[in-house]
């Protein structure tokens, strides 16, 4: 499903001395498969922007199609349930909507909501929690017993068994340690591939948007200030600049290398293995 | 639904009501509340009706935060209001529909009461509109303080007030996102029948109490890091200062009081 965001604003508290712009402005489209990562300060609007993509906000103005779903302000799409089961959302600090007695009964409660049957919601809940890096043991355990990155997992199977084909990550590593960290985003990086999802992931840090990123969005005030591939996004240092965003290390570090080596490199290398790659045939070539 | 819960819901502003001590205030709605009593005829609920019209119009809080404020309790001071009027038989009867006979005493006295309740509500949603929550407990310690003569745990007491009201936006905060989250995993919390939202709430409650049990830790951890040992020789960082248009605010209930009890029948 493709997402068409068009002219979206977004007041909160709108007709009271409270009122303040989230939104205004923001154009955007997702082509279905897409990796697309959010960059953006605290307070620039991307959670705002995310909770559109499932109705959880109405739109002041503008609109927003997903597929054959459409979401205008001041119309009522009615079927906003059936818009959620296409959409997960992983919400930060995601453990904290952990409700049921046994982790079993948690993960199927998204799916029993969309009227799947036990059964089949049992047996997702059961390849999810091995998917997500815990053992089936854990299936009859209370949620609460578990430590902070354990019930993250839990709580990001319970999203997984939806099967959402647009799934959207809000800062879905935040707190946790670089190992799980890592492990996390690699399991979000093969269900996108494997599964086609169109992932859309909001994050502080550059180098998962390096990493994985088909396409990058950096929000500012409320509103879209640079988009792009990475590699287009990556190599306008001075935009990021006046944005006052970082660069990734590795970028950072090819740049060192070119100005050192008195060379210039492919603009296409964002990973670690590639830098590191690059740095090695850099040095090769220095040594023959 | 979560704009339309106004307790702790401070509306910022310069007005004279708002820059008034809120040892004033806190009084003054509490003598109020006294005073609301001595009406008991058109022309004293009518004095009774310009102080709080008056008051809330130099407040110059928009009339939609005291509507909010009332709305929960517009069913009660409708049904009073219907129970006077069928229940009291007092005066000409006004009309006669068989079943049901209405006097005009029991006429008025529904006006009366639920007058006499609009002004309550009104007065007391003006102080929780135009004070900070921690004035009013700041306030609300001075103006306790020579209990604890007797023993009244005051600074506890207080504390666990602005506590409270500290932590009502938080928890609000806290249940929104929580139930987008819940919505986002399909639950339904605004349709569906009875029975079925009676059964959603728990995925919304759990997680509530176990935050609100993990803040109070987490709150409690931080105060005695910073070596907090409850009252004993604890000074304000607020120091409130009684002026001028504080007293003036005595003299308009002064004039007021004076006025019900003459023209009260």
């Amino acid at each position: 499903m493709d997402i068409t965001i068009k002219e979206l604003e977004h007041l909160y508290s709108k007709g009271t001395p409270f009122e303040r712009t989230a939104l205004k402005d923001v154009d955007l489209s997702i082509k279905e498969g897409t990796f697309l990562t959010i960059i953006g300060h605290t307070g620039s609007g991307k959670s705002t922007l995310i909770q559109h993509l499932n109705g959880l906000l109405k739109p002041t103005a503008g609109s927003i199609e997903i597929g054959e779903f459409h979401i205008k302000s001041g119309e009522k799409e009615k079927r906003l349930k059936e818009l959620r089961k296409h959409v997960g959302v992983v919400f930060q600090y995601p453990e904290h909507q952990l409700f049921e007695e046994t982790i079993e009964k948690d993960i199927i409660f998204g799916p029993l909501n969309f009227g799947v049957s036990e059964e089949e919601a049992k047996k997702r809940a059961a390849e999810l929690i091995e998917l997500v890096g815990l053992d089936h043991s854990f299936l009859e355990r209370s949620p609460f017993d578990l430590s902070g990155g354990q019930m993250r997992r839990v709580a990001i199977a319970g999203v997984l068994a939806m099967k959402p084909s647009i799934l959207i990550l809000d800062e879905p590593t935040a707190g946790l340690d670089p190992r799980g960290r890592k492990e996390i985003m690699e399991l979000f990086y093969r269900l996108h591939q494997e599964e086609g999802l169109t992932t859309i992931l909001v994050t502080h840090s550059m180098e998962d948007a390096a990493r994985y990123s088909d396409r990058i969005v950096i929000m500012e005030k409320g509103t879209v200030a640079l988009q792009g591939t990475p590699m287009e996004v990556f190599s306008d240092a001075n935009a990021l600049k006046a944005l006052s965003l970082d660069i990734p290390e590795t970028v950072q570090f090819i740049k060192r290398l070119e100005d050192r080596f008195n060379t210039t490199l492919p603009h296409s290398v964002f990973t670690l293995e590639e830098t590191v790659e690059a740095a090695v045939s850099l040095l090769r070539e220095e040594e023959s | 639904m979560m704009q339309n819960i106004i307790i702790g819901q401070y509306v910022p502003g310069k007005s004279y009501v708002h820059n008034l001590d809120p040892r004033a205030k806190l009084l003054t709605t509490f003598l109020f509340v006294i005073i609301v009593f001595l009406a008991n005829n058109w022309i004293t609920y009518a004095l009774l009706g310009a102080f709080t019209i008056s008051a809330i119009v130099v407040s110059r809080i928009p009339i939609r935060f005291i509507y909010n404020g009332l709305k929960p309790i517009l069913l009660i001071i409708i049904l009073t209001f219907f129970l006077h009027v069928f229940l009291t038989k007092e005066g000409p009867l006004l009309f006669d529909l068989g079943f049901i006979e209405v006097y005009q005493g029991g006429v008025e006295q529904g006006v009366f009461i639920s007058m006499r309740l609009l002004f309550l509500i009104m007065i007391t949603s003006l102080l929780t509109l135009t004070t900070t929550p921690i004035d009013i407990t700041v306030g609300l310690e001075t103006l306790l303080g020579p209990f604890k003569r007797f023993g009244l745990p005051v600074h506890e007491f207080a504390l666990m007030m602005s506590i409270a009201l500290r932590f009502i936006p938080t928890l609000l905060e806290e249940t929104e996102k929580i139930m987008k989250a819940q919505a986002a995993r399909g639950a339904q919390f605004s349709s569906g029948p009875i029975k079925e939202r009676l059964k959603s709430i728990v995925p919304l409650l759990v997680p509530l109490f176990v935050s609100a049990f993990k803040r109070a830790e987490d709150l409690a951890m931080a105060m005695e890091a910073r070596g907090y040992r409850g009252g004993e020789g604890r000074t304000s960082i607020r120091l409130l200062k009684w002026e001028a248009k504080d007293s003036l605010l005595f003299v308009f209930l002064l004039v007021l009081s004076i006025a019900l009890i003459l023209l009260r029948s």
